[in-house]
């Protein structure tokens, strides 16, 4: 009953819940026995499942759906939907090492995941009326529909406000006009969150969001975009052609748009930050493995003190956020408001996420640059975490705002 | 896999804090096996493991994957047991815990030490006839058919329930646990904690049972095999091969395969 390759482990006896491995494949933060299975359950499907296509699915750019499938009934699609949705009811810790360790071995399809689960079917839980939840959260939590979220534009994207695309009452419907871009799981999605502009009772214009199913007319997609990273996940425009959404589809109030989305968004930014967090996590442990079998000057690079510091300026970093992105997790369950400590996470996440890969392809030297060693992907999956769900720019801007609108003692 | 493990060497046991514990892969394909009957006949699974307090994890991934109960016995005074007590305090947990069993399913062996030895001696404590290494199960009525693998040779075996058999790595791949099944384990499983006083076993029963072999030494046995290559025309060859090789081929399958010699 020994896993054998945690070969160095230490177990720090006052904190039971804190375990910390330091061997060459761990790093964990190990608040409690669930959360380690769940990890060693998610860790366990992503190496035999995800492990072997990883490289292919990413260069054909294939959305391997026979995966997925086999995820639905493992609960991938409901991570903390209540149970009698169809969901599996976890804990903000749990979704995250979920997102992580599939991340570790394929971020394009941590990406679906944590997209579906922490922007489409978040807000529904948080904002849906019992109708609403009755309808789709068990389709979305069984995986029987994919969700997507939709806000950015041409014109619109750090700028959520900007918004163009509108959505017109008539009779019991409300019609969509607009182009939407760079929608993750937009190829492939059933139902969509959509922001578009209304008009209020007092003809002020704010936006709305809407459950869109895609089956809706006048509901178009794009292409699938030919992305830098990512390139298993099927982002593309979605296009709104007088395209009729009922009445009772309104998720929240009217003009809620901005409430919902910010909510959203802080919600989906622990699950980028978890998944930067899971690619650092692989680069790291492929550039460790690398580095003990690479030899020059006769002696493996790893003897040598220049290749010591950068492994251990990633393990140190690594472990950094994930101490971050798990407390910003733990905040989220407590009820309390959890922003500043999101944008933190996924700010610091995606800048160690694109370090670590890029030290990895460096410790990799001419390898690390060719398609043959998976750290090629890592360094190009990482680079968009700095991107989507709020640039590192707007994260700043988040944090900043935050703390200088706290009194000064 | 063994020698990889952070023996002590001192004690001969396992440096438990310098690892971190797991179901055993064989022990997973065994309750796989377990599940699979569960699905097709219909099963009550009870799930027993000994181990320190950490290995209520193990009940609860089992838990998770959908047997029905855990239990979990763990005792300082157990510690360090060889296969022979822990197949002896194994047997009074059954018989205590586990009344009217049909079938006991083991992992042929553990990844720790592959001794293999504790589902045979268990099926002697509880008298149990008893197939290691099995690859399939089948059942007719109360007739449990097995086939195995073994050295390279297929039997299939049949014997009346109850009965012990251990599955090997052949077959029976484990399936995927689902979150939610997670959940569950950690919300209402239905797991029992015993210590030693809890099954009767007191220090001198055992006295009597305590483990008869001591660790010396773990160390990889330096590969001896040699290729041999036999030259000549095919029957003269097949002749050397047999007069080299019958006796010890016959004594590893436990029959003779004297031939006849051409003439």
């Amino acid at each position: 009953m020994i896993d054998f390759a945690a070969s160095f482990f230490y177990m720090l006896p006052d904190l039971n819940a804190f375990t910390v491995f330091t061997g060459s494949n761990i790093l964990q933060y190990n608040p409690s026995m669930k959360h380690k299975l769940i990890r060693n359950a998610t860790r366990h499907f992503a190496e035999m499942e995800l492990a072997p296509i990883a490289a292919e699915i990413d260069q054909q750019r294939i959305f391997p759906r026979e995966i997925l499938a086999k995820m639905k009934p493992l609960n991938y699609f409901g991570l903390q939907v209540p149970q009698r949705y169809g969901g599996a009811n976890l804990d903000s810790i749990s979704a995250a090492i979920v997102v992580e360790e599939l991340s570790r071995i394929c971020a394009a399809v941590g990406l679906c995941i944590t997209v579906h689960n922490g922007v489409a079917v978040y807000p529904l839980l948080k904002f849906a009326d019992s109708r609403q939840k009755e309808t789709y959260l068990p389709l979305l939590a069984s995986g029987h529909a994919i969700g997507a979220f939709s806000l950015t534009e041409a014109n619109a994207g750090s700028d959520a406000g900007s918004v163009e695309t509108t959505a017109v009452k008539n009779e019991e419907s409300y019609i969509l006009n607009g182009t939407k871009i760079f929608v993750t799981n937009g190829g492939v999605c059933d139902v969509a969150l959509i922001f578009a502009l209304t008009s209020l009772p007092d003809k002020k214009l704010q936006s709305s969001v809407f459950i869109v199913e895609s089956k809706y007319p006048g509901f178009l997609r794009g292409e699938v975009e030919d992305l830098c990273g990512m390139r298993a996940n099927p982002v593309s425009s979605l296009f709104f052609e007088d395209c009729a959404v009922p009445e009772s589809n309104l998720l929240g109030k009217l003009g809620d748009g901005m409430k919902i989305g910010m909510a959203t968004l802080d919600n989906g930014r622990l699950g980028v930050a978890a998944q930067a967090l899971g690619i650092a996590q692989g680069a790291m442990e492929a550039a460790v493995k690398y580095a003990k079998e690479r030899q020059q000057f006769k002696k493996p690079i790893a003897s040598q003190q220049t290749i010591q510091n950068y492994i251990a300026d990633m393990a140190t970093e690594i472990s950094a956020a994930r101490l971050l992105l798990y407390r910003a997790c733990e905040l989220k369950d407590s009820g309390a408001a959890f922003g500043c400590e999101a944008s933190m996470a996924k700010l610091y996440c995606s800048s160690v996420a694109s370090r670590v890969t890029s030290l990895s392809v460096q410790i990799h030297g001419g390898y690390g640059y060719s398609k043959e060693y998976d750290v090629e992907r890592y360094f190009r999956d990482a680079r968009v975490t700095e991107i989507y769900e709020g640039t590192s720019e707007i994260q700043r801007m988040v944090i900043a705002r935050t703390i200088l609108s706290q009194p000064v003692l | 896999m063994v020698t990889e493990l952070p023996w002590d060497e001192k004690t001969g046991s396992l440096r438990r804090d310098l690892s971190s514990g797991m179901v055993n892969p064989a022990c997973k394909r065994a309750l796989e096996a377990a599940l699979q009957i569960k699905e097709k006949h219909g099963a009550f699974i009870s799930v027993l493991t000994m181990g320190p307090p950490a290995a209520e994890e193990v009940l609860r991934e089992a838990f998770a994957m959908g047997a029905d109960r855990g239990i979990l016995i763990s005792d300082r005074m157990l510690a360090g047991s060889d296969t022979y007590a822990t197949s002896f305090i194994l047997a009074q947990a059954i018989q205590k815990e586990v009344s009217g069993y049909d079938l006991v399913l083991c992992g042929a062996y553990t990844s720790d030490s592959e001794t293999a030895q504790v589902g045979p001696q268990l099926a002697e404590e509880l008298n149990l006839p008893a197939a290691a290494y099995a690859e399939n199960l089948t059942f007719s009525g109360r007739t449990l058919r097995v086939r195995r693998l073994v050295d390279n040779f297929r039997e299939t075996l049949e014997m009346e329930l109850p009965a012990l058999v251990t599955i090997s790595m052949e077959n029976y791949e484990p399936r995927h646990t689902s979150f939610a099944g997670l959940d569950k384990a950690f919300q209402n499983a239905d797991l029992l904690f015993r210590n030693a006083a809890d099954l009767h076993i007191t220090s001198s029963i055992l006295d009597q049972h305590s483990s008869r072999t001591k660790v010396r030494k773990i160390f990889l046995r330096k590969s001896q095999k040699d290729n041999i290559i036999i030259t000549g025309a095919a029957a003269s060859a097949v002749d050397e091969f047999l007069d080299k090789f019958e006796g010890r081929i016959g004594a590893v399958i436990g029959k003779s395969i004297e031939a006849k010699k051409r003439g």
